[in-house]
């Protein structure tokens, strides 16, 4: 060996040693200590404690939105290992119960074509005006510190009283002397679900997870992902697990894709999983045997699946789906009814006939089934009786809805740092029976988009706000920028009607949704 | 209102709103999650509901908003909270693709 290949030896080493330096701190991160040591410079009082952190409850993402601007606007140093032990501490032991989060897991999910409704206008008017209702339905603070959070808003942002329903309104003594109070008693430090939840032995997350999902623009799809603990013997990495995902969409395309997650507060499911080549985020609650959420490409969150899971051989098991959700009387369709510990024979209501059981395991059974009238409406399925899943047996629509029916896309792209944020919509069929209406599912449909009103013909918003594919219901927007082509150089926004056309019987269905192609978002935080 | 004459878009549809005495329904309505209801100007949408209304191109009045955080959610406001985010792009217009996002990815 010489001199020049024992240096480049040594460097990595070096290098190596490094590499495994790092992990290892990050291991050893002591957080309370770290609190104490840069927490405490600005938050402690004279006892040394931090009232101000004490005081508060909020999700992961919650917290990290809070450290990031520590960070940003207070001169807090942290490495990225420390921000996220410090982040995964904070939610661990000030973290929010299942019942807690479960009326806004929508924006953690990153659901953001979902319309927020409110009981509380007054709510609403002052605190889901400039960002979601769902950031402060998902805290918790004592009554001192919601009072806090309005002086806060005052000093961070102090034009918020001179806009409209600010301006209008004693908005200051209104926030402080009747939102405060409401806030204190809706969004009390001390809930119930929070004590009891800190008392619930955290659910098993190692193991084989069978998974049902559902990408609009893609379809359905099932799937094994497989959890596994990190590092066992490391008390640090107890809730970090790497990841293993395998299946397949129902048109055939193989799903494949491998990634890690962590688990907060001892139900939060954090996951980053590339599949087939794609980043994706995982955003799951772990309920007992069983999990659900959302999977949304991190690059593009408008594109996501729901997802529910159940563990393999926890004891339980569970009938999770049924793909596809319906049957059309006369139609042979082949369905994969998904589940858990699937044993015993599948056994489908009156009327639906399996004609042949294609496959059989413990996650799934694939039949051939033809039904008749006699099955007509909603129904659940059993798998060695246990039932669940839903299938809807017609033979006709009575109608069908644009889903979402309001969607916000963003123009993006052509060379900024914000990309375009597609809309996709689907078609979701009813029918009736006897009982009334009942939801059949996603049914396939012919899509188009025309202009919302006289504004949007004027200003020839179809020309150039993007264009929707006609078969899956993916709306692309256009770039972003200033288009000289339209009047005032405008930007390729636009107001436009989405038209879904359904074949049913010989005539078509249509069904109405609004689009609105906007401008870049460029304060995305993961609770807007 | 005798004495003054709408001269542009949004000037027209606010007339037509006053009108239509729909001034109030419009400005006190709600859109999707994150997306801001301030609408005196709007950012995603306008008063309507619509984009007619927005600044057009919304380059031309992008600092003008952005620096007294007239929507802060979500645009950088850089009276406080962002100073520099704009210091590259002293041109909206000629400038915007040197603006960043703010928050840092893969943060959690």
């Amino acid at each position: 060996m010489n001199r020049k290949s024992i240096a480049k030896t040594l460097g990595g080493l070096a290098v190596l040693t490094l590499l495994a330096g790092n992990a290892s701190a990050q291991n050893r991160i002591n957080v309370p200590n770290l609190m104490a040591e840069r927490c405490s410079i600005c938050h402690a009082d004279e006892l040394g404690r931090l009232p101000r952190i004490q005081a508060q409850r909020k999700t992961p993402e919650g917290w990290l939105m809070t450290v990031v601007r520590m960070q940003r606007s207070h001169e807090l140093r942290l490495t990225d290992d420390e921000r996220r032990a410090l982040v995964k501490h904070l939610a661990d032991t000030q973290g929010l119960a299942p019942a807690e989060t479960a009326p806004a897991r929508y924006v953690l999910e990153r659901r953001l074509n979902t319309v927020e409704s409110f009981p509380s206008q007054q709510f609403t008017e002052m605190c889901a005006r400039c960002h979601s209702g769902a950031r402060v339905v998902l805290q918790r603070r004592t009554a001192t510190e919601w009072e806090r959070l309005v002086h806060f808003h005052l000093g961070q942002f102090p034009t918020l009283e001179y806009q409209a329903l600010g301006r209008d309104r004693d908005w200051f003594n209104i926030a402080l002397k009747e939102i405060a109070p409401a806030l204190a008693k809706d969004f009390a430090y001390g809930d119930d679900a929070w004590q009891k939840w800190k008392l619930v032995k955290p659910a098993p997350v190692e193991g084989q997870w069978v998974v049902s999902g559902h990408l609009p623009g893609k379809g359905d799809f099932n799937a094994t992902l497989t959890a596994t603990l990190k590092d066992a013997q490391d008390a640090n990495a107890k809730d970090q697990y790497t990841l293993t995902l395998a299946g397949s969409y129902a048109d055939g395309e193989k799903l494949s894709g491998q990634g890690s997650a962590v688990i907060y507060t001892g139900y939060e499911w954090r996951g980053k999983v590339t599949i087939n080549g794609v980043a994706y985020r995982q955003v799951f609650a772990i309920e007992g045997d069983t999990l659900r959420g959302r999977q949304f490409v991190a690059e593009h969150d408008e594109i996501g699946a729901d997802i529910v899971a159940a563990r393999q051989g926890s004891g339980t098991s569970h009938v999770l789906a049924v793909q596809p959700a319906w049957l059309k009387t006369g139609a042979k369709t082949r369905l994969t009814i998904v589940g858990n510990d699937l044993a015993g024979e599948p056994e489908l209501p009156a009327g639906i006939k399996v004609l042949k059981v294609l496959e059989r395991t413990p996650g799934r059974i694939v039949v051939n089934a033809i039904a008749d009238r006699q099955a007509l409406g909603t129904h659940k399925v059993k798998v060695g009786g246990v039932e669940g899943g839903d299938l809807a047996v017609f033979d006709k629509l009575a109608r069908v809805e644009v889903v979402p029916p309001y969607a916000v896309a963003r123009v993006g792209g052509d060379g900024g740092s914000r990309p375009k944020v597609e809309a996709r919509f689907e078609a979701l069929g009813w029918a009736t029976g006897p009982q009334g209406e009942y939801r059949v599912g996603v049914v396939p449909a012919k899509w188009s988009v025309a202009p919302f009103n006289e504004d949007a013909r004027r200003d020839r918003d179809l020309e150039f706000a993007g264009s929707i594919d006609g078969k899956s219901g993916v709306f692309t927007t256009n770039n972003a920028g200033l288009n000289p082509k339209r009047h005032l150089s405008t930007n390729n926004a636009g107001n436009l009607t989405v038209v879904a056309s359904v074949a049913n019987g010989g005539k078509a269905l249509n069904a109405q949704g609004q689009l609105i192609v906007t401008v870049q978002r460029w304060n995305d935080p993961p609770i807007p | 209102m005798k004495h003054l004459k709408a001269l542009n878009q949004k000037a027209q549809l606010l007339e037509r709103a006053v009108a239509e005495d729909k001034v109030e329904e419009v400005v006190a309505m709600s859109t999707v999650a994150g997306c801001t209801a301030t609408v005196d100007p709007g950012w995603e949408v306008d008063a309507f509901g619509g984009v007619a209304g927005l600044c057009q191109p919304m380059e031309a009045d992008l600092y003008g908003c952005a620096d007294p955080c007239w929507w802060p959610a979500q645009v950088p406001d850089t009276i406080i909270n962002y100073p520099d985010w704009n210091k590259d792009a002293p041109s909206a217009d000629k400038d915007w693709r040197k603006l960043d996002s703010v928050f840092p990815k893969d943060a959690l």
